[in-house]
């Protein structure tokens, strides 16, 4: 559904917004990790590292696996990589049309000595070529 | 670099074109809302034909939909900034946007007797953009090397 793909992007976006959450993700991307372990590398008490993980494993970019009492924690990078794709898809877009843009600009500029603008606002202030 | 009114530095969670065009600012500022131009130009495939639909005033809206056989892909927005021969701004909206609305913004810059274009496009409205921007190109450059490897 799409508004839900747009919520979980916000998600990833405010997951990483904090300087804090931006650690614990560097941490495990230097592998598994478990919870206690984690917290310790961190300068605030368990449950405010606690805290934290909440908001990451919403956003999907941190997911726990409890084997009896331990927590493990494991990076995912696939929400970061569908928001990676929207920006190359727009960066491919965007320079295709510019390219466009710029060759329908040239050629009319050689073919059309004398032609009127044709948008109505642009025969204000007309200027030389 | 990216010089935009808003940063003046390049930004991981917007696309930024730029190009320079040998042809006056105003031409190319004006191919932007007229739609007789659009429906040129933001249609370069061979077999693709374009049509739009402009409002051009602050709070007006456009249509470009773009036909290749039997599919139409629309894309809409609405103007929120039109100051002629500088910056032009709207929304942009489509399907691979999830019919949210993004923001794009086109600077028309003087350079010699062309114009130096600059296109940003974030997919955050500014203001969540602003608190979103510092985290997000900080772990771009973390996560780098993670994105190719973890599934």
């Amino acid at each position: 559904m799409m508004a839900a793909n747009q919520r979980s992007l916000d998600r990833v976006y405010a997951a990483i917004s904090d300087p804090t959450r931006r650690g614990i993700l560097a941490e495990l991307r230097k592998g598994e990790a478990n919870v206690c372990a984690l917290a310790e590398r961190f300068p605030m008490s368990l449950n405010g590292v606690s805290k934290h993980l909440k908001v990451l494993e919403r956003a999907g970019l941190v997911e726990r696996t409890v084997r009896g009492r331990e927590h493990r924690l494991r990076l995912r990078a696939a929400p970061l990589r569908q928001a990676a794709d929207w920006l190359q898809h727009y960066q491919a877009f965007w320079e295709a049309r510019l390219d466009a843009l710029e060759e329908l600009l040239i050629a009319d500029r050689g073919a059309a000595a004398t032609a009127a603008p044709k948008h109505p606002r642009a025969v204000r202030g007309r200027r030389r070529r | 670099m990216v010089r935009t009114a808003d940063t003046g530095t390049s930004e991981a969670d917007a696309v930024v074109v730029r190009r320079v065009i040998a042809v006056a600012r105003e031409r190319v500022f004006d191919a932007w809302l007229d739609p007789a131009s659009l429906a040129r130009w933001m249609t370069p495939c061979p077999g693709w034909t374009a049509t739009a639909r402009v409002d051009p005033r602050v709070g007006g809206s456009f249509c470009i939909t773009m036909i290749d056989r039997d599919r139409a892909t629309e894309h809409s927005g609405e103007y929120l900034l039109i100051e002629r021969p500088s910056r032009l701004s709207f929304t942009w909206i489509s399907v691979h946007t999830d019919d949210r609305p993004t923001v794009v913004t086109v600077e028309f810059h003087s350079h010699g007797e062309g114009t130096e274009l600059v296109l940003t496009h974030r997919k955050l409205p500014p203001a969540q953009a602003n608190a979103h921007r510092e985290g997000w190109t900080e772990i771009v450059r973390q996560l780098t090397a993670t994105l190719t490897g973890v599934a």
